[in-house]
């Protein structure tokens, strides 16, 4: 009785990290002169998407978003990225906390 | 962050806390002063954090207990936290410093890669009574979102090891659900439990829960500063509970 129960649990363990990996999609923006670029992103509603910050300035920035509910340091010149979703739709807002007059941007949600 | 160095991570912590599992002989604390951890780190976040709680007693013969804590902590890269906390400690007519903690939190899995991110605590505190030796809290931190909604669970171990007081490895867990309205308020719930010894859990009523409504809020000061809060009110479900605890969290972040 046991062993099926855990055969079970294994393929629904394997099913959620398949269908996690199976429909990620990588968006990049980047961070130049304090800006984000695109300022912009369009996303479909109920699917997970992996955004990837690169920054090309030789200052840190700090993605930040309470719409999002994410908080990501980028250092000067590097990587990061995290993931975001399944969102419903509407606009969800993030800002550079290091550089809000300038670095300000939206995800779209369709 | 791949899922094969957090795997290798998580196989280093547990390898460290089996060293102490060895000589381990601890006993629990529930302290007014206790806060709901959460797995995520953030990368070179700098805080000043200060938490306090009062805890009315079941008894009326016994007095009111609090504590108070400040401490440093810094988000050294995107997966360890470390903080350093002085505590102290009063019960109405005495007061006393407690002890000293280090806090160390290691985000185990990328942000909201799966539908749980998962982290793991270790934090070791040198009592002032060294009767008690030293003390131990370690375990799992899960936290989920869906929507505006955040939910957190924590597996938790806490004993003393090398003293004479206090024996036992204790098991518990806390959580809390809070539903995030706007930015400077939140709204939720918070619950904390000891169950019992690891090998030995207590009866319903002789376990220690604590549960009760929380808000959560965050307030910009600057480009790079902010204040961060928490506050709940818990009444105790048990017998073996205290009455009820208030107790709060203000974090300076920079």
């Amino acid at each position: 009785m046991k062993k099926p129960i855990a055969r079970l649990v294994l393929a629904l363990m394997v099913g959620v990290v398949s269908h996690t990996y199976a429909n990620t999609t990588d968006i990049t923006i980047k961070i130049q002169k304090g800006r984000f670029i695109p300022s912009q992103i369009e996303i479909p509603a109920d699917v997970k998407v992996r955004l990837v910050i690169e920054n090309l300035d030789d200052t840190p920035e700090e993605f930040e978003s309470f719409d999002l509910n994410r908080e990501v340091l980028i250092n000067a010149n590097s990587k990061a990225s995290f993931y975001i979703g399944p969102l419903s739709p509407g606009r969800y807002k993030f800002e550079g906390e290091f550089s809000p007059e300038t670095a300000q941007g939206v995800v779209v949600v369709k | 962050m791949k899922l094969l160095p957090a795997i290798l991570r998580c196989i280093v912590v547990s390898s460290i806390l089996s060293l102490f599992s060895f000589a381990y002989a601890a006993e629990y604390l529930s302290g007014p002063a206790d806060y709901i951890y959460s797995p995520r780190v953030e990368e070179g976040e700098r805080e000043i954090d200060t938490k306090f709680g009062t805890q009315t007693p079941r008894s009326g013969e016994d007095s009111r207990q609090s504590g108070a804590s400040i401490g440093f902590g810094y988000g050294v890269n995107s997966w360890w936290f470390t903080e350093i906390y002085g505590k102290n400690i009063w019960d109405g007519t005495n007061s006393q410093f407690d002890a000293i903690e280090w806090e160390n939190k290691f985000q185990l899995t990328e942000t909201g890669k799966y539908p749980v991110d998962l982290g793991f605590l270790i934090e070791l505190e040198r009592p002032q009574n060294r009767n008690e030796g030293y003390e131990a809290k370690y375990g799992f931190l899960l936290q989920s979102e869906w929507r505006k909604w955040q939910a957190n669970l924590n597996l938790l171990m806490q004993g003393h090891y090398t003293g004479t007081e206090n024996q036992g490895t204790y098991f518990g867990y806390q959580g809390q659900v809070k539903y995030r309205l706007q930015p400077e308020l939140e709204l939720g719930a918070q619950i904390y439990s000891w169950l019992g010894q690891l090998n030995s859990w207590n009866t319903n009523q002789q376990q220690q829960t604590s549960a009760g409504p929380a808000i959560f809020g965050k307030t910009k000061l600057g480009k790079k500063e902010a204040l961060v809060y928490n506050l709940d009110y818990l009444w105790g479900t048990t017998t073996a509970s205290p009455k009820n605890t208030i107790r709060m969290q203000i974090e300076y972040e920079f």
